[in-house]
């Protein structure tokens, strides 16, 4: 009985003590990371590649995604706004909410489910493969090999894939509000262009940015430290996957916060 | 003796369990040295200390009678003199034959010739021609992943070459046909090299000297014709591979 009183508190220590050790891993992964990205060699063969692997092949999920989002906006607006006689403004709410939140979010989660298992899962072969092993010994070092092409090229593709996002998210709406919901075409246009500021975009833009990093930060992270196997190949995946969407919902909240709030 | 290699009480600890423990052994240049064991003895992480893949607890080791640190590592530039033959090949999945080869190279910079010219002569060497140099490693047999890996590890001439079980998963032919070639290699390259393996066949096939560990530390070292004259218990159950005898496989026994 006597021993049972320590199971619950020692089952807290020791998850505190592994969140301080993740916590620590990551910071020194980044410390790693900063130092690589300044110093040379750029492997910009390696960075071409990547910037066609996760920007132009996640064109078509993203586009897809982002017309039904803007679609279904346009819909639950206008129902919405209904209650209200405020059917008018389904064009302007599509318009912000899309390239404000929408777009950059749902372009994010996108890619962390297509970009960050993918990073996942192929560096935690190399690394279970001794594929890692095999660079360090032909003086390569895989941190600028690997980690940094696939890093920076999410961070430039997103905002890259956002702005299109953004475009195909309201087209959605355009259509759904002109097609199904009855609103004049260039009144619709109109009311879009009014309501969008630069600000609006670029505020969009950055966090699609800080979503990118997160995306193959996260996926470079637990691909190169992934122990055990195939079954620590998946696990890595997993992790990646489900720490990147987190983290980008909260890092969201904090961005939305700097950026809209006084 | 002129050592190319040399290590001095070499420790090792993943967590309570000791791998290695004040490990010493000195590497002749120019000699085929073989280091056998069972599994779990430490000759992995012998290897990884060595290559700085892993580092050491405590102890020392010097690579042309220079001490090799994180530091040291970078400031000789240590990797570029070695050659590396991993167990499972380790070719990289995204590049061809000729990149897997050449990818050292391109590295140094070397003013070698053509890359291709130089991935030709290395599967040459290694009794693979041409049509294979735009071949992925996945459309390979292990075989000649295995060959291929051998060429990446002597495409820069290197001074030191280290095989972590050649013939592991291979069939007794192929085997063979590798041990050809590792000797064949270490005579043209003239490199000293450094394998661990618990072939049997394998290591008295291309061993000068012979090097058994036993719980992290050797307990054996001598030339590869005296190894069945030991008069080790444990080399000689060993080679035998016999559950008799010193070596105990149940940790409790």
């Amino acid at each position: 009985m006597y021993k049972y009183i320590y199971i619950i508190p020692e089952a807290i220590g020791k998850s505190v003590l592994r969140m301080c050790a993740s916590i620590g891993s990551i910071a020194i992964f980044f410390y790693d990371f900063v130092i690589c990205l300044f110093t040379p060699p750029i492997y910009i063969k390696s960075l071409l590649i990547q910037l066609v692997r996760i920007g132009y092949n996640s064109l078509p999920v993203i586009g897809l995604t982002a017309f039904f989002t803007g679609g279904v906006l346009a819909l639950q607006i206008y129902v919405g706004g209904s209650r209200f006689n405020a059917e008018n403004i389904v064009a302007s709410i599509v318009a912000l909410g899309i390239t404000r939140e929408l777009g950059p979010v749902i372009a994010g989660l996108m890619l962390a489910g297509r970009v960050s298992a993918s990073i996942s899962a192929e560096i935690a072969t190399m690394r279970v493969t001794e594929q890692i092993d095999a660079l360090i010994t032909l003086s390569t070092n895989p941190m600028k090999y690997l980690v940094v092409p696939r890093v920076l090229a999410a961070v430039i593709s997103l905002p890259i894939l956002v702005i299109i996002a953004d475009i195909i998210g309201i087209m959605g709406g355009f259509v759904v509000g002109t097609k199904t919901l009855g609103f004049i075409e260039q009144s619709y246009i109109k009311n879009t262009l009014d309501i969008i500021e630069l600000r609006d975009v670029l505020s969009g833009l950055v966090k699609a940015a800080v979503f990118g990093f997160i995306v193959a930060f996260m996926g470079c992270y637990h691909g190169y430290n992934s122990t055990g196997g195939a079954q620590g190949v998946g696990r890595s995946t997993t992790l990646a996957v489900v720490s990147a969407s987190i983290l980008i919902l909260a890092s969201n909240y904090i961005l939305t916060s700097l950026v809209f709030t006084n | 003796m002129d050592h190319i290699l040399k290590i001095n009480e070499l420790s090792k600890s993943f967590g309570d369990k000791s791998v290695l423990d004040n490990l010493s052994i000195n590497i002749e240049r120019n000699k085929s040295q073989v280091i056998i064991g069972g599994s779990g003895t430490g000759k992995s992480v012998l290897l990884k200390c060595i290559l700085g893949l892993i580092e050491p607890d405590s102890g020392e080791i010097f690579f042309n009678q220079q001490i090799l640190n994180k530091k040291k590592r970078a400031d000789i530039d240590f990797h570029s003199k070695i050659g590396m033959l991993f167990q499972g090949a380790a070719l990289f999945d995204s590049l061809n034959v000729q990149e897997n080869i050449t990818f050292g190279i391109k590295k140094l910079e070397s003013n070698l010739g053509d890359l291709t010219e130089i991935a030709v002569d290395k599967l040459k060497k290694v009794g693979l021609n041409s049509s294979v140099l735009y071949f992925y490693p996945s459309e390979l047999s292990g075989g000649m992943q295995k060959r291929v890996a051998l060429a990446r590890a002597i495409a820069r001439n290197p001074e030191l070459l280290f095989f972590d079980e050649p013939t592991t998963g291979l069939d007794p032919i192929m085997a063979d046909v590798i041990n050809n070639l590792i000797n064949e290699v270490i005579e043209e390259v003239g490199a000293t090299a450094i394998t661990i393996t618990h072939d049997m066949e394998s290591a008295k096939k291309i061993a000068d000297k012979i090097s058994m560990l036993y719980k992290g530390a050797v307990i054996w070292t001598g030339d590869a014709m005296d190894i069945n004259s030991s008069n080790n218990p444990y080399v000689d159950q060993f080679i035998k591979g016999s559950s008799d005898g010193p070596i105990k496989i149940n940790p409790n026994d």
